[in-house]
C-alpha cells in the first residue's frame, strides 16, 4: 500500500557546498540518499515530493560538516498482509517462484500454487496447467496475495499466495508475443 | 404479514449458540464465584426479543440487573453489531414520552411508568433495540468466517512453507527463500552444509504446530475435521433459521426518534404529520408489534397458548416441514383428532429442538397426552361401531372363518397402524382404508381380537 507521509532525517553536507546553492545541494543529496531506501518502519521510499522544512544547521567541531534536520514529504510502499498485488514474476524453480513488485520481492512457494499448475523445467521453467491454457514463466505478470511478510531493518520480504479466487496469471508473455 | 417471530429465533438461536459462554467481567474486577454470570448475554438477547426500544435503566429493573452491568453486556452487543443503542439527554417529560411510546407497544401490558423517575431532570439516558437487519448479517457473516478458516486451514492455505535440510536438520522457513535460492539448479540449497532443502509436507498451522511430529500434525487434522463437522451439526437449526429469515423482510423500527413518534402517533405529541408518515412507513412491518412488549404479556401467551403451539409445531414437524410455523398462525382449525395425531410428533419435534421447547413444561405435555387418548377413543369407537354395522350386514349372508393365519396377520396390520401412528401422518384414514380392505376379506375376527387388545 502507499502512504504519502512526512519522515525527517539529518543530513551532513560538506563544507565545499555551501554557497548560494546550498539548499539545491541539500535536496538533491536528499533525494539521493533517501529514494529507494527501504525501512521496516515504513517501508520503501518511493519518491521525495517536497521539502517541508530545513532547520538550523549546526557544524560538527573537527570536520567542518553542518547537520541540517530536514522535513520531507515522500511516498511509501508497503506491503501488508492480505493485501493483493501485481507482481512480474522474476524467477521459477521448483520450489516455486519469486516475483517482484516494485522494489519488493515475493516468494510463492509450490504449495501456494493451485494444485492443477504443474512444475515443467526445462530451458524456461514454468508451471503450467495440464491443459496448457495457463502457464506461469519468467516476466508473467501475476497478481497474487500477500500472506506473510519478514520486515527487516532495511528489507522487506514477502510471501505470496496465488491459490485464491481471482489470483493468477494476468498476462502471458508467451501468449502475447 | 411479516412477523417478528421468525426473526426473535433466530436471535435466540444466536445467542445460545454463540455467546452462551460470554462472560462480561470487568477487567479490574475480582474473579469471585459469585460474579459468575456466564449466560447473562443470553438472557439479555433474550429479553431483547420481548421488546423494541427500551430504556436500559428499566431493562436492567426487569432483568434484576445492575445497570452498570447491563450496560457493559449491551456495549458488547454494539460492538459485535446486533444492538443498536440511542443515547440522549432527556428531562422527566422525554422519558415520559418514550413510556407512553412503549405503552402503546404493549397495549395491555402495564403502563412502564416509574413515578421514582419522573422526578430526575435532564439525564442522559441510553435506549437500545435488536437490529434484525444487521443481526441476519452478522450472524451469517460469522458462519462464513468459521467455516472459512477451518477449510483454510485444513487446505494449509495461507500457511508459510517451511523447509527442513535432511543432512543438518536445520530448518528454514519461506521466508528465507531469497538466500537459499541457488542458480545452479531449481532447489533450496541449505546455507550451512549446502544440501538439498526438502519442503516439510502436509502442513497444518505451522504457526501453531512448532517442531510437532507427523503424529501431532494427523491428530491436529482430525481435530479440525472433528470440528468441522461439530459445527455443521450443533450450527444446523440456527442455519436452517437463517434460510427460512432470508427472504423475510426484518423487522425494523427505525431509529428510536421515528419509532417513539410512530408509536405515540395516537396520543397526539408532536407533529401529526411525521408521526403518520413514519407510521406508515413501519406500517408493513408494525403490524405485529403490539402482541409483543412487556414479558408478562409473553408469560399470558404461553400459559393458554401452548397447546396451540405444541400441535402446530407437530403438526409442522410431520407433514408441513417446509411451511415454517408463522404461516399456518391463523389458519388453525384443527379437530381433534389431529391434535391428538400430532402430539407425538411435537414430542419428536422438541427432542431435535430442545433449546426452543424448553417454555414448554410437563404439565402442558400431559395435557395434550389426554387430548390425544380421548381423540385415540373417538376415533376407535367411531370405527367399531362401523365395523358392528359391517359385521352384521356381513354375518347375514357369511359364517365366520377365522384361522390363526389370518389372526397373525392381522396382528401384523395392527403393528403398521401402530407406526403410522408414531409417524402422526393421516392415521384414521388409513385406518378406514384398512376397514375397507377388509371387507372383501375374510377376518373379522380379528377386530374382535384388536378391540379386546386395545380396550
Amino acid at each position: 500500500m502507499f502512504f504519502h507521509i512526512v519522515l525527517e532525517r539529518n543530513m551532513q553536507l560538506h563544507p565545499r557546498h555551501f554557497g548560494p546553492h546550498l539548499r539545491d545541494k541539500l535536496v538533491s543529496k536528499l533525494i539521493k540518499d533517501v529514494e529507494g531506501t527501504c525501512s521496516g518502519r515504513h517501508g520503501f521510499v518511493v519518491a521525495i515530493t517536497g521539502v517541508e522544512d530545513i532547520g538550523k544547521g549546526l557544524i560538527r567541531e573537527g570536520t567542518g560538516y553542518v547537520t541540517f534536520p530536514v522535513k520531507y514529504q515522500c511516498v511509501v510502499f508497503r506491503p501488508f498482509k492480505g493485501e493483493i498485488l501485481e507482481a512480474v514474476v522474476t524467477m521459477v524453480n521448483k520450489m516455486g517462484f519469486f516475483a517482484e513488485a516494485g522494489p519488493v520481492q515475493i516468494f510463492v512457494s509450490n504449495h501456494l500454487i493451485p494444485d492443477d499448475m504443474e512444475f515443467q523445467s526445462g530451458d524456461v521453467p514454468n508451471y503450467t496447467t495440464s491443459d496448457g491454457s495457463v502457464k506461469i514463466q519468467k516476466e508473467s505478470e501475476v497478481r497474487l496475495k500477500i500472506i506473510g511478510t519478514r520486515v527487516d531493518a532495511t528489507e522487506i520480504f514477502c510471501i505470496g499466495t496465488i491459490k485464491d479466487d481471482f489470483l493468477g496469471v494476468i498476462s502471458d508473455p508467451g501468449a502475447a508475443v | 404479514m411479516a412477523s417478528i417471530e421468525p426473526f426473535n429465533r433466530l436471535v435466540r438461536l444466536a445467542a445460545r449458540a454463540f455467546y452462551d459462554d460470554i462472560s462480561m467481567k470487568g477487567d479490574n474486577q475480582p474473579k469471585t464465584s459469585r460474579g459468575d454470570n456466564r449466560g447473562m448475554a443470553v438472557v439479555v438477547l433474550d429479553a431483547l426479543t420481548r421488546r423494541q426500544w427500551v430504556r436500559e435503566e428499566d431493562l436492567a429493573k426487569a432483568l434484576k440487573l445492575h445497570s452498570k452491568q447491563l450496560r457493559r453486556i449491551l456495549r458488547f452487543f454494539e460492538e459485535e453489531k446486533l444492538v443498536t443503542r440511542d443515547h440522549r439527554k432527556e428531562s422527566a417529560k422525554g422519558a415520559k414520552a418514550h413510556n407512553v411510546a412503549a405503552a402503546a407497544v404493549a397495549s395491555d401490558g402495564p403502563p412502564v411508568t416509574k413515578e421514582g423517575e419522573e422526578k430526575i431532570k435532564m439525564h442522559t439516558h441510553s435506549y437500545c433495540c435488536l437490529d434484525y437487519a444487521q443481526i441476519c448479517d452478522v450472524v451469517r457473516y460469522r458462519i462464513h468466517r468459521m467455516k472459512k478458516k477451518l477449510k483454510d486451514e485444513l487446505d494449509s492455505r495461507n500457511t508459510i512453507q517451511h523447509y527442513i535440510c535432511p543432512s543438518c536438520n536445520k530448518r528454514y522457513s519461506a521466508f528465507d527463500a531469497l538466500q537459499l535460492v541457488s542458480y545452479t539448479d531449481e532447489y533450496f540449497h541449505c546455507e550451512t552444509c549446502n544440501g538439498e532443502l526438502v519442503a516439510e509436507s502436509d502442513k497444518l498451522a505451522s504457526e501453531e504446530m512448532g517442531d510437532g511430529d507427523d503424529n501431532v500434525r494427523k491428530r491436529r487434522r482430525e481435530k479440525l475435521k472433528d470440528m468441522q463437522q461439530r459445527i455443521e451439526e450443533q450450527l444446523k437449526p440456527l442455519v436452517a433459521q437463517l434460510e427460512r429469515v432470508k427472504n423475510l423482510p426484518a423487522p425494523e423500527f427505525g431509529s428510536l426518534q421515528t419509532w417513539e413518534r410512530a408509536n405515540i402517533g395516537a396520543f397526539a405529541h408532536g407533529d401529526p404529520s411525521v408521526a403518520d408518515s413514519s407510521r406508515n412507513s413501519q406500517g408493513q412491518y408494525g403490524t405485529p408489534m403490539p402482541y409483543m412488549g412487556e414479558t408478562k404479556v409473553e408469560v399470558e401467551m404461553l400459559g393458554d397458548g401452548v397447546k396451540e403451539e405444541g400441535t402446530e409445531s407437530g403438526k409442522n414437524g410431520s407433514e408441513l416441514k417446509v411451511l415454517p410455523p408463522w404461516m399456518i398462525k391463523d389458519g388453525m382449525n384443527l379437530t381433534k383428532e389431529q391434535r391428538g395425531e400430532t402430539s407425538k410428533a411435537s414430542k419428536l419435534d422438541e427432542k431435535s429442538e430442545a433449546k426452543d421447547d424448553k417454555k414448554q413444561d410437563s404439565k402442558d405435555d400431559q395435557i395434550i397426552q389426554e387430548e390425544y387418548i380421548k381423540a385415540y377413543y373417538e376415533a376407535l369407537r367411531k370405527k367399531q361401531e362401523e365395523e358392528e354395522a359391517k359385521r352384521r350386514m356381513q354375518q347375514e349372508g357369511e359364517t365366520i372363518v377365522s384361522d390363526s393365519q389370518s389372526e397373525r396377520q392381522v396382528g401384523k396390520k395392527y403393528k403398521r397402524e401402530d407406526e403410522d401412528e408414531g409417524n402422526a401422518t393421516e392415521q384414521y384414514k388409513l385406518a378406514d382404508l384398512n376397514a375397507e380392505a377388509q371387507e372383501s376379506g375374510d377376518d373379522e375376527d380379528d377386530y374382535v381380537w384388536e378391540e379386546g387388545s386395545v380396550e
